[in-house]
């Protein structure tokens, strides 16, 4: 048992010793063991798959942008399994039997009624289909597509 | 009875809506006459016992705050409803062809006008009086904003604003009675007060006073808040001069009469002096200023603040003899002003100006309408035997009582009055007739239907002046009960001097004062 | 962990017309991209809205705390709770020919209205700062995409994006507020913190438990919009599409109202000398730049957004009060001030055509004439608003200003009655130009009204005048349900 208010944190600290002393050894493992060949193609900067130099001002489609978004909102929603998971054991007793269980399946079932409705309104379509016929056409210029470049 | 009286036009007004534009005007004609004469039977049962209320109906409106629908009617109320029935037919006549367009809801207005001045006049409860207050000025904001002249909306909404800023502080000072005493009923208010159980301090009474009279005194208009009215008259149709003129004007001076001096006795005296100060620069003022009016209109509008003048001086006199001829006062202001307006309105429609330049000569061209138009100008400036004399003489002779120096300032009123009026006359009526004039003027004197309209009150004003106790009598009996009313818990720091010698020409006075006297004397 | 966390049937119908709401709200988002007419989600809107009215009643029965005493079923949320759905009712009854007009008739709008309402109830039954919080957002959120609804008008987007940003600011004062006093009561509760405030052994400084009051305020007074937190408000309410601005004006505000009330009057009710000075101050300002400003506005819609600024100046007068006469004068307030707005709002929809071509003053030229009957319901909204006698605007500021009085707030009296008579200046320009001006362009070739449309007009001012005759109908409703704390 810790005796002090900063010893409580002593574990702390020593993770974050730690944490950093991985950190550089496995770079200093690849400098020193690693074995390299050097050519244009693998000097080149890398991002996924898409061609590094260029304006800056080029224009992607919002397609990207409702992917992020949604990302996140499911992500977002999924992140309230896990301190669902973590007192699960404690919610499943007694006269609260199934009770856990009941609350997420109703979350869940929220959810999915969600994602029914992004997917069904074509939101998913990464190709033109202009979705059902009550979403008006986008005036957003031509998705940009990866194979022009 | 009453409540028939003061439903009936609510009613009239939304049946004006129903029925076909072209028969609005017949319709309301009539339905005004069969109102004018159900009303004629008011009179009896109120004379019978003018100081106390007749036809009171009581019930309860609202539960929270206990608000009750509490009407009733007396000696001084009694004659102000009456004049608002019988001028309401005569304004619709004195319409019939001016009015062109939008007719239906014209003459809905003018009905749904009567029913809140009725209401005016007869609620005995403070918050329903302060419904009525305000919904007689709807309709009178669209009469004067749909039907007017060239500024006819600036006029509407400063007629409007006006009312409204003097009415907010006087529904403050409701609220706060309420809050006193636990009821808005102006009776067990009235009651309360007599017995004690309700004390306003000083400290309290004067700005509840003040309250109060800034309303009335915006609604009577009182110098200097009198800037709405010539505005609001020359921008309005004849028929909402008239009835501006002759009947909401009077919710102004009758608030005063009943409300401000036996609520606030003590404050009401204390103010006085400048009250008076300001009812005096208000009938020398306004007499002044429709001198030098080139607006027909206008000067008539002007000569409202001086009449109303005499009527607050009298008020503030606090004396039987002031009081009545106060009241009388706002019944021959609203018999003669109106008429006048009529008239005004008569040349109006023929000559289509208001300017006086425009006219001269014309009664060579019109002899009946030029003599009507004689008899109420004499009328006006108080001609003896011709109603305005009486109230005058009376308020003058009240206020003498108390300072013979009011007398005498507010006497320069009269003899001003007979200036403006007469030389109004001289030049519309006497004089060369130019091409132009003459013109629209020939062949075009007084119709049928203008006799009609102005007849009755020729009639009213000649009566009015050579009987006058028929009027007087409720008249001084309800206001005998209001001057004791306004003595409640008052320190009398000044004696009324004794009544001087009454003149001899005044015949009609002595039996006033005599009466009055034997009224105090059955009390 | 309670020994039982499964809610009894009692507790599913205290918390049943939000139940109800979310259920349908979800299924009308499922049943969106199925149907191709989109008309359907009107009726099924409508059926529901009256149907949580009915779930309401019967939870009215069963008065009483209810999960873990987050929320309170009381007269007062009852009375909030109808006085939401009857705006939402209103609202689609209100939006249908309009979207359609638009050519934006969906699913979605309806679904945003129905959670929009449950945010909103739940505002009227939390008895917990968290609820309040979650409530708020609930909301807020289906606001903020309602307010930006036509996503090709530039209009809307402007107003959406102001509306967001402010608001998420304004909420996080909220949040803040809520954190302060948690840390310095230990709990969320109001009843709670009532116990912990009023008890002897509370040493904490007063001035700490007034930063919470204060930063508490800042969120409600911008959910309100409260002076100086009303900017907001003429952006929104203009750029807006009429009906979610009519919706706007009445039912979140009122729910606002609700939730700021019994926030105050319970929790914060033992430190009552700290607030109410700084509530009274904040209605002077909000009734007065509300009806400054709307002096010179030429726009129909930011004129009613200024004025419902104002309007919500005098309903603070009346929680300046701080009495059970002053609640039930904000009660009386703003039922019978969702009428007349929603009532004019419904109007202006009417009058400003596809594409809201037709919003300004002058517009209105002549409409007495050319629509009689729209003109005569919009005059009566106008009186109402003024404070008129015999409409309901009248009863409304006669109580909340007696009720002033009653705590001996005169200055605010009367400087708020004088308000009322500087605001009768701008409802009268409408007066003026739709009755004493010459038809214009703007009034030629107007077809019928929609029938939905009517009926709501109608109905509104229906309302407006039976509670200006007969007020006692509802006072004595607001009297029974009243939160009766304060003086």
């Amino acid at each position: 048992m810790p005796n002090s208010y900063s010893e409580t944190y002593f574990p702390v600290l020593l993770q974050m010793v730690l944490a950093t002393a991985v950190g550089f050894a496995l770079v200093a493992l690849g400098v020193i063991l690693g074995y390299r060949v050097k050519n244009k193609v693998k000097d080149s900067p890398y991002e996924c798959g898409v061609q590094p130099v260029g304006s800056a001002k080029e224009r992607f489609s919002v397609k990207f942008y409702l992917v992020a978004m949604l990302f996140i909102l499911f992500d977002i929603e999924a992140i309230f399994l896990y301190p669902w998971a973590v007192v699960y054991r404690d919610l499943n007793h007694g006269a609260n039997r199934m009770f856990g269980f009941v609350e997420m399946l109703i979350f869940v079932v929220l959810v999915l009624a969600g994602f029914f409705y992004i997917w069904k309104k074509g939101v998913l379509n990464w190709q033109a289909d202009p979705g059902p016929a009550s979403v008006p056409p986008a005036k957003a210029p031509a998705a940009y597509s990866l194979s022009e470049k | 009875m009453l409540d028939l009286v003061l439903f009936l036009p609510l009613i009239g007004f939304l049946l004006a809506l129903l029925v076909p534009a072209e028969k609005a005007k017949y319709f309301a004609l009539i339905f005004s006459l069969v109102l004018f004469v159900i009303s004629l039977g008011l009179i009896g049962p109120v004379l019978a016992n003018p100081g106390e209320y007749s036809f009171v109906t009581d019930t309860p409106w609202i539960s929270t705050p206990n608000i009750r629908y509490h009407i009733g009617l007396d000696g001084l109320s009694l004659w102000l409803v009456i004049l608002t029935t019988f001028l309401t037919p005569l304004a619709i006549l004195i319409s019939w062809n001016y009015i062109g367009h939008r007719m239906k809801e014209y003459y809905a207005f003018l009905i749904l006008l009567e029913f809140g001045v009725i209401g005016v006049f007869v609620s005995l409860d403070l918050f329903l009086y302060y419904v009525f207050w305000e919904v007689g000025l709807v309709p009178m904001y669209f009469l004067i904003g749909i039907w007017g002249h060239d500024r006819r909306i600036y006029a509407a909404v400063k007629f409007f604003l006006y009312t409204m800023v003097g009415s907010v502080l006087m529904l403050v000072a409701i609220i706060y009675l309420y809050l006193k005493s636990g009821t808005f009923d102006y009776t067990v208010i009235l009651q309360q007060m007599a017995s004690g159980q309700l004390k306003l301090t000083p400290e309290e009474a004067l700005p509840l006073f003040l309250a109060f009279f800034v309303a009335f005194a915006i609604k009577v208009p009182l110098f200097p808040l009198h800037t709405w009215l010539p505005d609001a008259h020359v921008e309005a149709p004849t028929a909402g001069s008239v009835m501006l003129a002759s009947v909401m004007l009077k919710m102004g001076t009758y608030g005063l009469v009943r409300y401000c001096l036996p609520l606030f006795p003590n404050a009401a005296r204390e103010c006085a002096p400048w009250i008076v100060g300001l009812a005096i620069i208000g009938i020398v003022y306004g007499a002044l200023v429709a001198l030098v009016q080139p607006n027909m209109k206008k000067l008539v509008a002007y000569s409202s603040v001086s009449h109303l003048g005499f009527v607050v001086l009298g008020v503030f006199s606090f004396n039987q003899l002031a009081l009545d001829g106060a009241v009388y006062q706002m019944l021959n202001h609203g018999v003669s002003t109106g008429a006048l307006f009529m008239l005004v309105g008569m040349m109006y429609e023929r000559r289509h100006s208001l300017e006086i330049k425009d006219y001269g000569g014309v009664a060579t061209q019109v002899p009946h309408l030029a003599t009507v138009f004689l008899i109420t100008t004499l009328a006006s400036v108080g001609l003896p035997l011709l109603n305005n004399f009486v109230g005058e003489l009376l308020v003058l002779q009240g206020a003498a009582m108390v300072n013979i120096s009011w007398a005498v300032f507010a006497a320069i009123g009269v003899i001003l009055s007979a200036c403006y009026m007469l030389w109004l006359y001289q030049r519309v009526f006497l004089g060369r007739t130019s091409h132009d004039t003459a013109h629209h003027f020939e062949g075009q004197d007084l119709k049928t239907r203008e006799w009609v309209a102005i007849l009755p009150l020729l009639a009213l004003m000649v009566w009015m002046g050579v009987a006058p106790m028929g009027f007087l009598t409720p008249i001084s009996v309800a206001d005998n009960k209001t001057l004791q009313q306004s003595k409640l818990n008052v320190e009398l720091k000044v004696t009324a001097p004794a009544p001087p010698a009454l003149p001899v020409s005044a015949g009609t006075t002595v039996q006033v004062a005599q009466t009055a006297a034997g009224v105090n004397n059955a009390r | 962990m309670p020994a039982n966390l499964w809610p009894s049937s009692t507790d599913l119908l205290r918390f049943g017309p939000e139940i109800l709401l979310t259920l349908v709200g979800t299924l009308m988002m499922v049943l969106e991209p199925l149907l191709d007419n989109k008309r359907v989600f009107r009726t099924l809107s409508l059926v529901t809205l009256l149907g949580a009215i009915g779930v309401t009643m019967a939870a009215h029965g069963v008065p009483g705390l209810s999960y873990a005493n987050m929320i309170i079923v009381d007269g007062f949320a009852t009375f909030f709770r109808l006085l939401v759905l009857g705006v939402a009712i209103l609202t689609v009854l209100l939006s249908g020919d309009y979207l359609e007009k638009e050519g934006h008739e969906t699913g979605e709008f309806y679904a945003l209205l129905l959670f929009s309402v449950v945010g909103q109830g739940i505002m009227a039954c939390a008895n917990e700062l968290i609820m309040v919080f979650v409530g708020i957002e609930i909301s807020s959120i289906a606001s903020y995409i309602l307010t930006g609804y036509l996503r090709d008008d530039k209009r809307n987007n402007e107003a959406a994006m102001k509306y967001f940003l402010l608001g998420s600011f304004a909420t996080a004062f909220l949040l803040y507020g809520v954190a302060w006093i948690y840390g310095l009561t230990g709990s969320t509760n109001l009843n709670d913190i009532r116990t912990v405030l009023s008890s002897p052994n509370f040493t904490n400084s007063a001035s700490l438990v007034g930063m919470s009051a204060a930063l508490m305020f800042v969120g409600f007074a911008f959910k309100v919009s409260a002076a100086p937190f009303q900017s907001w408000a003429p952006d929104v309410y203009q750029g807006a599409p009429s009906p979610v601005s009519a919706f706007m004006s009445a039912g979140p505000k009122a729910a606002a109202f609700a939730v700021f009330i019994r926030v105050f009057l319970t929790a914060y009710g033992p430190i009552s000398d700290t607030w109410v000075p700084l509530v009274a101050i904040a209605a002077l300002a909000t009734m007065t730049i509300g009806n400054f400003a709307a002096l010179r506005q030429t726009n129909v819609k930011r004129l009613l957004a200024y004025s419902s600024i104002a309007h919500a100046g005098y309903v603070l007068v009346a929680i300046a009060a701080h009495s059970t006469v002053g609640t039930q004068a904000v009660m009386f307030y703003l039922a019978s001030y969702v009428f007349m707005n929603v009532g004019a709002f419904a109007v202006v929809t009417f009058f400003a055509r596809k594409g809201e071509q037709y919003v300004n003053i002058d517009d209105l030229s002549g409409l007495a004439v050319r629509q009689p009957a729209m003109a005569a319901m919009l005059t009566i909204f106008m009186l109402s608003l003024i404070g008129v006698p015999l409409t309901a605007g009248f009863f409304g500021k006669f109580y909340i200003f007696k009720a002033a009085l009653d705590s001996n707030l005169v200055w605010l009296t009367i400087l708020g009655l004088l308000n009322s008579a500087v605001a009768a200046y701008y409802y009268l320009r409408i007066l003026v130009v739709m009755y004493m001006r010459e038809p214009g362009v703007a009034t030629n070739n107007m077809d019928e009204a929609p029938f939905a449309l009517r009926l709501t007009v109608w109905a509104s001012a229906l309302a407006t005048l039976v509670l200006g005759v007969m007020p006692g109908l509802l006072l004595d409703v607001a009297g029974r349900w009243v939160l009766a704390l304060g003086r």
